[in-house]
């Protein structure tokens, strides 16, 4: 139950924080993407129903506040969860190094993703500025998981033992 | 294969819900983008952020409005009294001329208004996310607000109602790579379709060679695709490309309205007359 009010209040606040109060005047580039951390860190931390149930607030304030088609984000979302969970039991080792360059590789590949799909679908709004601000984003919000990621999951051991 | 089944039913399961997530982004079902209970509760959440938000951004800027700006009050003061005496010499001048033109605004107004009502919204958040440009309105459902309505300004159109909350509705904006629509050049009536691409800027297609397009040219919503009201400015002609190969124009175009920095739409409460589909346009 507290890890499920943990990443419920990481989640929210940060969307909230980052969608309703810094995006008018905050680069979106600078706004890490808490939902996403939140998830990711279900699957990675959290076993059990505990975490699915720990990935489902998240990956609802993603749908929302995320301007894709309906339902796509949060199906999305849940299947990060999943493969999160895959890595966490497959080959996942608590170390700084292998966490930044889990959450890193997550956050390019959904990005990669998206940006195949539109320019699949016709769409062209995408410049080398913008993925200069991209690679700004998915470096800044894998540095700030690690420092979240290991303060959290330490906490969670101490609470534990 | 049972034992397969245990062992990657994780991955199964993400790319199951991959799948349905890659088939509703290239073809969204129509009977998904209606508002339900489950988009409802997060919107219902998130309410109390943005309204408090609001409430604090506004009551700041009524304090320096207020009580601040009130240091240079009082030199302004005598500069207006000055200013109001000779507008009332000069109002008394032309006063049939006066009385006529508010005549023929207030019926420009109504006729305007009459067709096509309006109501106005107030920016209270914007997508954060890399690859869509949104920002989320005031407004909902409850103010008889849809998927596909326009949403302009004094200055131009600034995009069309994407997904609607109650009290909460996401506009898709002008410069998002998924924003089309009818467009037309004010000068030689030249048809074409907007594209958003990013930035404040919109690409113009399939504009022939042998038109006439020229930079500075006003482009206007032709309102022919039923999406947004004719006559609506879209925005400047920055560029023209005449490609050495090629069938068309490379056209782009400066948005009339920094879509990023607007804070108060009006919502056109008028249904489009072609079904919109959420996410694809």
């Amino acid at each position: 139950m507290r890890q499920f009010l943990v990443v419920l209040a990481v989640s929210y606040v940060g969307a909230a924080a980052s969608v309703w109060w810094l995006s008018g005047f905050v680069p979106w580039f600078l706004l890490p993407d808490f939902p996403f951390l939140a998830i990711v860190f279900a699957g990675l931390f959290i076993g059990g129903p505990a975490g699915f149930l720990a990935a489902i607030p998240p990956a609802l304030f993603r749908e929302i506040t995320v301007s894709g088609p309906p339902w796509t984000f949060f199906l999305s979302s849940l299947a990060l969860y999943f493969v999160s969970r895959e890595i966490a039991l497959r080959l996942f080792v608590r170390a700084e190094h292998f966490i930044l360059s889990v959450v890193v590789s997550l956050l390019l590949t959904e990005s990669l993703s998206v940006v195949i799909l539109m320019l699949l679908a016709g769409s062209r709004p995408f410049s080398f500025l913008w993925g200069m601000e991209e690679a700004v984003r998915i470096a800044w919000t894998g540095l700030l998981a690690v420092p979240l990621y290991m303060d959290l999951s330490g906490r969670w051991r101490r609470v534990k033992e | 294969m049972g034992s397969f089944f245990r062992k990657w039913w994780r991955l199964l399961t993400a790319i199951f819900l991959l799948s349905v997530a890659i088939q509703f982004f290239v073809r969204p079902p129509a009977a998904l983008s209606r508002a339900d209970a489950f988009h409802a509760s997060g919107s219902i959440l998130f309410r109390p952020v943005y309204a408090t938000v609001d409430f604090v951004r506004h009551g700041i800027s009524s304090i320096w409005s207020h009580y601040i700006a009130l240091v240079g009050m009082s030199r302004e003061n005598d500069r207006l009294r000055r200013e109001v005496a000779s507008l009332r010499e000069k109002l008394q001048e032309n006063r049939d001329t006066l009385l006529e033109n508010r005549r023929l605004k207030e019926l420009l107004r109504f006729s305007e208004t009459a067709g096509k009502k309006t109501i106005g919204a107030r920016v209270v958040g914007h997508d954060i996310s890399p690859w869509f440009q949104s920002f989320f309105i005031d407004v909902g459902v409850e103010a008889g607000v849809e998927p596909g309505m326009a949403v302009v300004t004094p200055a131009g159109g600034i995009g069309r109602i994407h997904k609607t909350y109650s009290g909460l509705s996401e506009v898709l904006l002008v410069t998002d790579g998924r924003f089309t629509a009818d467009v037309i050049v004010e000068r030689n009536r030249v048809r074409a379709v907007a594209e958003g691409m990013g930035g404040n800027l919109c690409r113009l297609k399939y504009v022939s060679l042998t038109q006439d397009v020229v930079a500075g040219d006003r482009i206007l919503f032709s309102g022919f695709d039923g999406s947004m009201p004719k006559g609506i400015l879209l925005g400047t002609v920055v560029g023209v490309d005449r490609p050495p190969e090629g069938l068309f124009l490379k056209v782009q175009v400066r948005c009339s309205v920094s879509v990023h920095a607007a804070e108060e739409v009006l919502v056109v409460l008028y249904r489009p007359s072609i079904p919109f589909r959420a996410g694809k346009r």
